[in-house]
């Protein structure tokens, strides 16, 4: 036993000198630079800059370097973040951005999708006299990847073929991937050579030679205002998403993968492993963008991005100047410190009033400097359409009334920040367009209007169907209204519970609990809204004192009962998704949440249907009335929108305009047109209420020159723009 | 003592199985279907589809059948453990399948594997270290009780006891990252290096420092007092005056008497300590910005990947059975008195 407690005792010497030895040996040579401290790394710099200024004395004394910081973990799923779901996180998105390139369209600083011209030599889109819309591409010769090997049609069409088959489908992908093409159908329907249904043949697709290629678009899908976004094509390596040895055809009748694709083993297909494997691969295939992926450590979440020297350019032709991009993995409450001490050089995407001072504050334009905008977004409130009180778009219009929106941005944003009272991005080129014609309701903070538009839309009644007094206690203290038939019916598909009928409020602390009375066989409709808000969440804090506590809420005659929940059980409840904490009753009416655009593509088609079909699209449950009396149509003609309006009596509702404006439209002034009067009926019915657009600083070392961020154009856009002073 | 350890490794499988059962049944009895959030990507593709709600339907339909999600709890439980057939197939834990992380899209134990040798790193440092200093520090005190020295050690390990490891975190932050400039804010790595042997090892110490010295000086507090305590009960155990009477050297006194008779307590502490070198600090992963388990944990939580909480879980549970069974026969060793074949 004496033996074994000293062989612990020199056990525990040894390692405590080791782990001493290891952490003292840095501090000395450390003490000053820390991001510079590495060994070796601080030796070398020290002496090629001694060299260097031996030799030439203007010679940059920084390395043409950029360390981008980022809150987001990588995940070393960089060729096709989240296999292109919404589970994408941001910094794969990144680092897919700076090595992915030569798409046949890339968004702009606007987030417009242009032609890349340094990708297509020459376009054309034919409207055929069956209805398709046939794209055809001719690509620029002697463009290649970053390990040389030339690319041609067949990168552009591989991963069309790949995606849209059903072996992309055992790979986990969706596999709609070119369903708005003819023949799209069939094509996916295939399986192999042994395969009964579909055919091997992708008819809309055709690799006419190896640098132009065709692809035709199905009536069903035109025509469509964004038509040409059906010519944006990425460049993959061969390989990548097909599998080796799989080659792509086209004999006349449209392109086909060879039957090696579709190779089994038992019930699954083999290039669907290879797939899934290579998604995550960085040394098999190489890179079509500004940037290869020299390094990625999976231990530190670190990624080291250098020059692809084959690279051409982006849609103006740019190449990057930064040689080195190394993306790094910050924490948002020492970010500052980071950047200070120079362990990052840019940190982007800081937002709300603190954090935004604290940035500030280091921004000197001599050692930091910053760019800024609006968001593309806006954090919201959003109701359920179809039952309760918020189904009334006076109760909408209320609460937005007695929300002072422009004290709680300046709450939640510091000042940095702006109302919006609409759908929209100030960045948007159609409001820009449009923003001295459009007409929106004033929703300033006013409890006058408030009241009045509640009385105008029928909230006088007490809970005995008298006239409501303001002041009275208990559960008169709220308005109601008298339902008519159809409104007291409401959502009586979801059982007895539920409806209109049955409309009670929750999580009553007080011990009032307001509900819908049958008088005379009339039902009233108490103005108790049920309110779901998640947490932890600012918003949902700020929102509960400034308005659900709000003596002006209660002096109007409202009530908002809050819940509050994991954004789970708020999606949940919101899609009414079992699954996700929904409790199988419409319950909430209202909750708080954001939402943003991450392209200036404003599609909003099937967003507000009434089909069963498409009703999971529609988030709000908002059925417009206008659209009952004039609904749109996708086999009829394509009215402009002077005649549909005309034809509507001036009434088109939301789901009309959203088509109108993606369907109808052909020219850009026709589709403003469509849209701004999109905006305007959704500022009247508001759907949400659009809390704060908060503003974005990007905050970087002075020694980057040219960095110009956007909402559209993140860090990873604009490094190309940019360049290390002195390079 | 074989016969104890297999009769105890027989009880540590009946407890796997309950508590297994038991935190399957916790996560699944949780309101989330992975199915729902899997086929929201569908339902997006879909979208302009005429034949959109069948197709998401059908999906949806297909991936609860692959995931088990429309099997009852029991069917589930044996699916994950590999003794039931989920999707008509054999694909458990048995099979050698530990659960998918759906948020990392990859298997759990690729998920896993480079969060816990990361943590494991910086644990048996901080491990090493704190055992190091803190055992001489409590014998110390101990042996020099009521001295000034002693009273003074008692008062910081108070002190360090009692403030949370984070608020020492954030003041080490901003007085040796800050102000001194000593260490790295927070990271793993110099940014953009690519070093190797010797040199790597340097450059990962350097950004570990700052987090395992403040790993280490939140665990001198209790562990200094701990050891204290034990030695001063040793050191007035009758066999010790008896030593001393014998005209012992105090040295030999001390180490091979008393300190032998402190060991017992200490022993189950210092075991924890090194199967502690699995847990992340969820806390001071995050304030540094490591890549461990801790971190790795509390985001699987809050996105709920619960195939990667489950599986950490159970190795929780495997090390701390295991680490009982070691301190038990660890007992043997250190107390003749103790007998461990029963």
């Amino acid at each position: 036993m004496k033996k074994a407690n000293k062989v612990l005792a020199m056990l525990l010497a040894a390692a405590m000198a080791v782990s001493l030895a290891a952490c003292g040996g840095n501090n000395g040579s450390d003490s000053t630079q820390p991001s510079q401290s590495a060994p070796e790394q601080s030796t070398v710099q020290e002496e090629t800059t001694a060299a260097a200024q031996d030799e030439v004395s203007e010679a940059p004394t920084v390395e043409n370097k950029v360390i981008l910081g980022s809150t987001t973990d990588l995940s070393g799923d960089f060729r096709y973040p989240g296999w292109g779901g919404s589970s994408a996180g941001s910094s794969d998105i990144d680092i897919n951005n700076l090595t992915q390139g030569y798409a046949t369209q890339e968004s702009n600083q606007g987030g417009a999708y242009v032609w890349n011209e340094t990708v297509v030599k020459d376009h054309s889109e034919t409207e055929n006299e069956d209805g398709t819309y046939t794209i055809s591409i001719t690509l620029n010769e002697g463009l290649t990847f970053s390990d040389g090997s030339p690319i041609t049609a067949q990168n552009y069409l591989a991963t069309t073929l790949s995606f849209a088959s059903p072996v992309a489908v055992g790979a986990g992908l969706p596999g709609t991937y070119g369903q708005s093409l003819v023949g799209y159908d069939e094509f996916h329907a295939y399986t192999g050579p042994d395969s009964e249904e579909g055919t091997k043949v992708f008819s809309g697709i055709r690799m006419l030679d190896d640098y132009n290629f065709q692809v035709t678009v199905s009536s069903d899908y035109y025509p469509y205002y964004f038509a040409f976004t059906y010519g944006s094509f990425s460049c993959y390596p061969m390989g990548l998403f097909t599998g080796e040895g799989v080659t792509i055809q086209d004999d006349g009748e449209g392109c086909y993968l060879s039957d090696n694709f579709y190779e089994k083993n038992g019930e699954d297909y083999v290039v669907s492993a290879q797939i899934e494997a290579n998604r995550y691969d960085l040394t098999k295939y190489p890179f079509s963008g500004p940037y290869v992926v020299s390094e990625w450590d999976e231990g530190t979440k670190q990624a080291t991005l250098t020059l692809n020297p084959e690279y051409k350019g982006n849609f103006e032709g740019q190449k990057p100047s930064v040689e080195t991009i190394v993306y790094v993995k910050i924490v948002e409450e020492t970010q500052l410190d980071q950047l200070k001490s120079g362990a990052v050089d840019v940190l982007s995407g800081i937002t709300g009033g603190e954090l935004t001072k604290a940035a500030l504050e280091v921004v000197d334009d001599t050692n930091f400097k910053e760019v800024h905008y609006q968001r593309a977004g806006y954090g919201k409130i959003q109701f359920d359409c179809d039952f309760g009180p918020t189904m009334f778009p006076e109760v909408r219009q209320a609460i937005t009334y007695l929300l002072d929106r422009t004290a709680f941005c300046q709450a939640f944003t510091g000042g940095y920040g702006v109302v919006v009272d609409g759908p929209y991005s100030p960045d948007f080129d159609m409001w820009q367009a449009v923003q001295d014609d459009i007409e929106l309701i004033d929703y300033s903070y006013s409890p006058a209007n408030a009241v009045k538009v509640l009385e105008d839309g029928g909230w006088i009644y007490n809970s005995k169907g008298e006239p409501f007094v303001a002041g009275a206690e208990g559960v008169d203290s709220v308005r109601y209204k008298k339902l008519t038939e159809e409104e007291a019916n409401a959502l009586d598909i979801y059982g007895n519970d539920a409806g209109n009928k049955n409309y009670a409020s929750v999580a009553n602390t007080d011990g009032i609990e307001y509900k819908t009375v049958e008088i005379n066989g009339e039902y009233y409709m108490p103005l108790a809204i049920n309110w779901f808000g998640s947490q932890p969440n600012t918003v949902t804090d700020l929102l509960s004192t400034t308005l659900a506590n709000s003596s002006d809420l209660a002096e109007a005659g409202m009530v908002i009962r809050s819940t509050t929940g994991d954004f789970t059980t708020l999606t949940g409840n919101i899609y009414r998704d079992a699954s996700m904490g929904y409790l199988g009753t419409p319950t909430y009416g209202m909750y708080n949440l954001a939402t943003g655009w991450n392209s200036a593509v404003y599609d909003y088609a099937y967003n507000w249907m009434s089909d069963v079909t498409y009703a999971d699209y529609s988030v709000n449950k908002l059925v417009d009335p206008y659209d009952k009396d004039f609904a749109y149509d996708m086999s009829a003609e394509k009215l402009s929108y002077e005649d549909a309006l005309a034809a509507s009596d001036g009434k088109l509702g939301m789901n009309y305009l959203s088509f109108g404006m993606v369907y109808n439209a052909k020219t850009e002034e026709e589709y403003n047109q469509w849209w701004e009067a999109y905006i305007e009926r959704w500022n009247q019915l508001m759907p949400d209420i659009p809390l704060y657009s908060n503003y974005y600083y990007d905050v970087y070392n002075a020694n980057i020159e040219n960095f110009e961020t956007s909402p559209f154009f993140g860090p990873a856009n604009a490094i190309l723009y940019a360049n290390v002073v002195g390079y | 003592m074989g016969k104890y350890v297999l009769k105890r490794l027989g009880y540590m499988l009946v407890v796997m199985a309950i508590l297994s059962l038991l935190m399957f049944l916790v996560y699944t009895m949780i309101p989330y279907d992975r199915a729902v959030t899997e086929a929201e990507n569908f339902k997006t593709a879909y979208k302009g589809n005429p034949n959109a709600a069948m197709l998401y339907e059908e999906k949806l339909t297909q991936l609860r059948r692959e995931l088990g999600t429309d099997q009852n709890i029991l069917v589930r439980y044996l699916g994950w453990l590999g003794l039931g057939k989920i999707n008509g197939r054999y694909n458990g834990i048995l099979q050698g399948n530990f659960g998918y992380s759906y948020t990392y899209d990859r298997p759990v134990i690729d998920v896993l594997k480079t969060p816990m040798v990361n943590t494991i790193f910086i644990n048996i440092f901080a491990t090493i270290l704190g055992l190091g200093i803190t055992i001489p520090l409590g014998i110390f005190c101990a042996v020099k009780r009521g001295s000034k020295r002693d009273t003074m050690i008692q008062i910081g390990t108070i002190i360090g006891y009692s403030i949370p490891s984070f608020i020492i975190a954030i003041i080490f932050i901003w007085l040796f990252a800050i102000i001194l400039k000593w260490f790295p804010v927070s990271g793993m790595k110099t940014p953009g290096s690519n070093y190797t042997g010797w040199a790597e090892f340097k450059d990962r110490m350097y950004y570990m420092l700052l987090p395992l010295i403040v790993m280490t000086f939140s665990s001198l507090g209790g562990m200094t007092r701990y050891v204290r305590a034990s030695m001063t009960e040793a050191l007035s155990l009758d066999c010790i005056r008896t030593a001393r009477a014998k005209g012992l050297r105090e040295r030999v006194v001390v180490y091979s008497h008393a300190f032998r008779n402190a060991l017992i307590p200490i022993i189950t502490l210092v075991i924890g300590w090194f199967l502690g070198i699995f847990s992340g600090s969820v806390v001071l992963e995050n304030i540094f910005g490591l890549n461990g388990v801790g971190r790795l944990y509390i985001n699987a939580l809050n996105d709920k990947d619960f195939e990667v909480v489950l599986l950490l879980q159970m190795f929780y549970v495997a090390i701390g059975l295991i680490g009982n069974l070691v301190i038990d026969i660890a007992y043997g060793f250190a107390d003749p008195r103790v007998r461990v074949n029963k």
